[in-house]
């Protein structure tokens, strides 16, 4: 009976506003700094990944470039606050746009090429974006990254300690949560799917696959712009490392172990199993990609749509 | 004037010629059968027509515009909307969402409306929803609108592609081998089923290989053969004509 409360509108909101009660009280019962940094990166990696389901979950599209969209987002934030004296919100919005126009160039091959190749242009992409990020000395300072960011202001309140940092990452993860589902909702959010399960069929249905295909890809490129500006200011400091493929095939595993498609929350649960799992196992350093790999073969052969996956899409 | 004009079409793959010069002329509220033995370009021509293929030579004339070589999904915006000859339901999703896309084009929901008049955006979308739901109540598959598409028996999926194709509001729909796989008795129900869609206004192209189907709904028949049209009439007409038979049943004439 509880189960069937949970599943009306109702209680779906109630739930949800249950939910994010307890996460805006998460600080004020959590003072270590250790566990509110952890909490941190998992609201980092949630937007990113509620982002990449848009692009992998709903629309079928692989993306291993997402860390370069991320990478994107961070370095403008930095580039713009440190050296043009940008204010936060300025910069964040930026870099939001920047990563959705790059998103957009990325995608527009689409159009001519399918599957397979548009990976491996992405995949392309993730890889040129950190080496520019590596090489180009004189505007990304390398290797070094970027550092001293300063510390974001929001409407003159200045955002210092953990705990405002993860106000302002919420902040940034509800309204990504509430976007994505305004969207997804609406015959937009179908599209998407009609061209995951069958383009030609989508394409012979009145949809413009490759117009929606760049619309799914470049919005979720916005969130991880977002995503990255919010890194930069909380970690102060980007490096080109923050963005290698690792972080992208990272991004991908935190989706399918949590649960691709129309459930926007459940890829969240992939980004805690994972995030958890690698700082449980911080110390055994090379190995943690071992037990990572091992974390998601158990999930696929037990649950293969995902922890909160509503059905596996690839028959 | 006829719904649908095809002057000439000609779709080529390399050397081989998989359509050669098709006119043909729909009515409206008319039932046009094509038959034809395997691989005499039924399917390429319907393909032709929808914009999966951009014909070779010749034009498309529907409603009185010319739609030859559009793409697919404005060919589906100016009104004409088919099925497959292979089912292409969306499997992993519910049958309430396969035929909420097929109404895709008909949702006047512009993407800023969204953000900018969300209960515009929001009473547009759940129009739609009822719309579609009247529809599926009328083929009876009301009740499983929360199945997935696959959970469906291969019966039901041919109904609910229909179904899909029939939510767009097309003015031409095009059925694509409705009855491969079916047995007679659900064959006969989707007999009725045209028929009863025909009644309502709605134009029908059928491609099928069943003699007893395409005799029982279409009011016109096609023949092709080799790519090319081969004859042209009534049902009664095809029945009896001796080359027809020859075309169909193969060279066997006994010496």
């Amino acid at each position: 009976m509880l189960t069937g409360f949970f599943e009306s509108k109702q209680g779906k909101w109630l739930l949800l506003g249950g939910l994010t009660v307890c996460l805006l009280l998460v600080p004020k019962f959590v003072t270590d700094i250790y566990i509110l940094s952890i909490l941190n990166m998992m609201i980092i990696y949630s937007i990113l990944c509620m982002g990449l389901n848009l692009i992998l979950g709903f629309t079928g599209l692989l993306s291993l470039g997402h860390a370069a969209f991320f990478g994107i987002g961070a370095y403008t934030t930095a580039i713009l606050m440190t050296r043009y004296g940008f204010g936060f919100l300025s910069a964040f919005f930026a870099s939001a746009v920047l990563a959705m126009l790059a998103g957009i160039v990325i995608a527009l091959p689409t159009r001519k090429v399918r599957g397979d190749y548009f990976c491996l242009i992405t995949l392309a992409f993730g890889e040129i974006f950190r080496l520019v990020a590596t090489a180009w000395i004189e505007f990304t300072r390398g290797a070094m990254g970027i550092v001293r960011i300063p510390m974001p202001k929001i409407f003159g309140i200045p955002i210092v300690t953990e705990t405002h940092f993860y106000y302002l990452g919420l902040g940034i993860l509800i309204f990504t949560y509430l976007t994505l589902k305004a969207i997804t909702d609406t015959r937009y959010g179908r599209a998407f799917i009609a061209i995951r399960e069958d383009e030609l069929a989508a394409d012979t249905m009145g949809i413009n696959t490759s117009l929606y295909k760049i619309m799914a890809f470049s919005i979720g490129c916005l969130f991880a712009g977002m995503a990255g500006s919010f890194l930069a200011v909380y970690q102060t400091v980007v490096t080109p490392s923050n963005f290698r493929l690792e972080e992208s095939c990272l991004m991908i595993i935190m989706v399918i172990v949590g649960g691709m498609g129309r459930n926007l929350l459940a890829p969240l649960a992939g980004v805690v199993v994972l995030t958890v799992a690698t700082e449980v196992f911080r110390s055994t350093a090379e190995y943690r990609m071992l037990i990572i790999g091992l974390i998601m073969i158990l999930v696929l052969l037990l649950r293969p749509q995902g922890i909160f996956g509503s059905s596996s899409f690839k028959s | 004037m006829p719904i649908l004009d095809t002057r000439d079409i000609t779709k080529q793959f390399g050397g081989l010629i998989a359509v050669n010069q098709i006119s043909m002329t729909v009515n409206k509220n008319e039932i046009v059968g094509i038959i034809g033995p395997n691989g005499a370009g039924k399917t390429s021509f319907i393909n032709a027509l929808t914009g999966i293929y951009k014909p070779s030579s010749g034009q498309v004339h529907f409603k009185g515009k010319e739609i030859t070589g559009l793409p697919a999904y404005k060919i589906a915006k100016h009104g004409i909307s088919r099925t497959f000859q292979n089912l292409r339901v969306f499997s992993n999703i519910s049958v309430l969402e396969n035929v909420m896309i097929g109404a895709h084009c008909r949702i006047d929901n512009p993407f800023h409306h969204i953000f900018l008049r969300p209960f515009r955006s929001k009473r547009i979308e759940h129009q739609a929803y009822e719309k579609v739901i009247v529809l599926l109540k009328n083929v009876g598959l009301e009740e499983k609108k929360e199945s997935l598409a696959k959970n469906l028996s291969y019966g039901e999926q041919r109904i609910l592609e229909i179904c899909r194709a029939l939510a767009s509001d097309p003015e031409l729909l095009i059925l694509d081998e409705p009855c491969a796989g079916m047995n007679s008795a659900e064959m006969d129900t989707l007999a009725d089923f045209v028929k009863k869609l025909r009644d309502e206004g709605q134009t029908i192209v059928v491609i099928e290989h069943n003699m007893r189907f395409m005799m029982a709904v279409s009011d016109r028949i096609i023949v092709m053969t080799e790519g090319a049209k081969f004859r042209e009439g009534t049902p009664a007409e095809i029945r009896n004509d001796l080359e027809v038979q020859k075309v169909y049943l193969g060279e066997q004439e006994v010496e």
